[in-house]
């Protein structure tokens, strides 16, 4: 469904990402790991529009987006929650919410998938008149998790989603994004310096260091690779 | 003093004041959407100004729709300027900074070629005054002050509960942010810029009558709109508003007590005080 091909990110001469080739199927949750200033969040940010790749292409629902700016991305159904939350902080949970639905013409649909996230996230409902930049850190992750379902994503990428939250929140997280995965078959690209929980919820994953892909393969093979557990999990 | 001789001097500061607001409004509005200054800014309203001396005074064409024309013509002008130069100044302050000063001199200059460097005057498009509770107003004011509150409520409606005001004030929070959830960033600068030109050249408009229309117009109401926006805090648009009111007011109050060119630094004094105490402005942010 995903398809990233030598896709390099230069800032200015310096490279943050360089060749990179990724694939998200249908369904699947597929997991990049790697150390900080690797150029993972470059990486997502190029594949949503952010930022003009330098070289390679992005591939989407057979459909080659690579030059295409971030508000058609969204339309052709690929959603992302960035790294940072990024929520509009003087805006309510709500508004949060019906901007993450800005392209959507349907407003019964609209009604519905906001249903679904209030279902979801009891914690907004229950917070929807508040503003956004006076949510916890956890309240705002899951915003920033509802915001992105709210288009009705057939993919969702997330970066860092358990940055900052404790343990107790991170498989809280863990366990949402599982759900929207079986219940929706919503494809995931999940980025994580977290990598104990990254590859105990993806499927497959990468590792990605210095811009580079080092190591990829099925996450139960990964977390058995001694570079990845001296690296990664704490040897 | 009598409270009357008080209050007359407010709603005579006011009166002016709710104009600047308008011109501080786009000011403000194009700051939060593209993170610059427009420095050319007075001469968006200098160019609703003239738009004003040709329709309305030179062709004779009714007031009120000279104005909506005005606004019209200058916000399509701020689209142009937005596509052609300030599309690529988003976030660079000092670049903006430098390119705005030079489009300020070249539409200065470009009018001063095509219209004359000699003031032109616009005739009232209104004349008698108004008495209620022991005060005085000319009708002229009360139409231009009220026009000023129309749009300013306009601007407040559109911006609260339409889609695109609803985009721009997402890009005004995290452009980026309002990129990913599907925000065309391009067309929301386009029309911000454009909207905020559009209130220079309604504002141009309303005071053509008020003073003449030149070249070098734009001068006064953009001073004006900096103090509002300083006192306000960059980039708040209620912020612009309450700033708006402060300045009218003490201006308004210091013309009983000193003549123009005093009370022309007053704005400045108020800069001041309120930065001492809120180095952001009122409603300025983090
Ligand atoms: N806008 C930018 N301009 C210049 N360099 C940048 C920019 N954004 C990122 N970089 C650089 O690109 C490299 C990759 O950064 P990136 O944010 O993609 O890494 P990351 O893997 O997401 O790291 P982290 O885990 O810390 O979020 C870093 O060296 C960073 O300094
Ligand atoms: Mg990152």
């Amino acid at each position: 469904m995903l398809e990233l091909t030598d896709l390099s990110v230069h800032y200015g001469t310096v490279a943050a990402v360089d060749s990179v080739s990724v694939t998200v199927a249908e369904g699947e949750i597929v997991a990049i790991i790697g150390p900080n200033g690797a150029g993972k969040t470059s990486t997502l940010r190029a594949l949503s529009g952010l930022v003009r790749p330098s070289g390679g292409r992005v591939m989407f629902r057979g459909t080659d987006i690579s030059r295409w700016r971030p508000h058609r991305i969204v339309a052709l159904g690929l959603s992302h929650a960035p790294e940072g939350r990024r929520l509009f902080p003087q805006m309510t949970v709500l508004e949060n919410l019906r901007m993450g639905a800005y392209r959507r013409r349907d407003r019964d649909a609209v009604a519905r998938t906001l249903g679904e996230v209030l279902e979801r996230f009891p914690r907004l409902a229950e917070r929807r008149h508040q503003p956004a930049g006076t949510l916890s850190g956890g309240e705002q992750q899951m915003l920033t998790i509802g915001r992105a379902l709210m288009s009705g994503p057939a993919m969702l990428i997330l970066d860092e989603p358990s940055f900052g939250l404790a343990p107790l929140l991170v498989r809280e997280i863990r366990a949402i994004v599982q759900s929207i995965n079986r219940e929706r078959g919503v494809a995931v690209l999940l980025v994580e310096q977290n990598a104990r929980m990254a590859l105990a919820v993806a499927g497959r994953a990468y590792v990605m260091e210095t811009g580079r892909i080092v190591l990829s393969g099925s996450a139960a093979m990964l977390r058995e690779s001694p570079h990845v557990k001296a690296a990664y999990l704490g040897g | 003093m009598s409270i009357d001789l008080l209050v007359q001097a407010l709603l005579n500061g006011f009166g002016l004041a709710m104009v600047y607001v308008l011109v501080a409004l786009g000011l403000t509005l194009i700051f939060s959407i593209l993170e610059i200054i427009n420095f050319a800014h007075g001469e968006f309203y200098m160019l609703g100004g003239y738009v004003t001396y040709y329709v309305f005074a030179v062709f004779g064409v009714n007031y009120f729709a000279t104005l909506g024309f005005a606004i019209l013509a200058v916000g399509l002008a701020g689209v142009v300027a937005e596509r052609l130069i300030f599309r690529y100044l988003r976030g660079k302050t000092l670049n903006a900074f430098i390119v705005s000063l030079g489009l300020l001199w070249v539409m200065q200059a470009s009018a001063q070629l095509s219209f004359g460097v000699l003031d032109k005057p616009v005739p009232s498009a209104f004349s008698g005054i108004v008495r209620a509770f022991g005060l005085v107003i000319s009708v002229e004011r009360l139409v231009v002050s009220l026009s000023a509150i129309v749009l300013i409520a306009a601007l407040y409606l559109f911006l609260r509960w339409s889609r695109p005001g609803r985009a721009m004030r997402a890009v005004a929070q995290d452009a980026d942010a309002a990129a990913l959830q599907g925000v065309d960033i391009e067309l929301v600068s386009a029309l911000g810029f454009g909207i905020g030109c559009a209130l220079a050249g309604g504002a141009g408009g309303l005071l053509a009558p008020v003073f003449a229309v030149s070249p070098a117009m734009g001068a006064l109401p953009v001073v004006k709109a900096f103090i509002i926006i300083i006192i306000g805090g960059m980039g708040s648009l209620p912020g612009a508003v309450v700033g708006g009111l402060l300045l009218g007011s003490v201006e308004g109050l210091g013309s009983l007590f000193m003549g123009s060119a005093a009370v022309n630094v007053l704005g400045f004094l108020v800069v001041i005080l309120v930065l001492l105490v809120r180095p952001r402005g009122l409603f300025g942010g983090a």
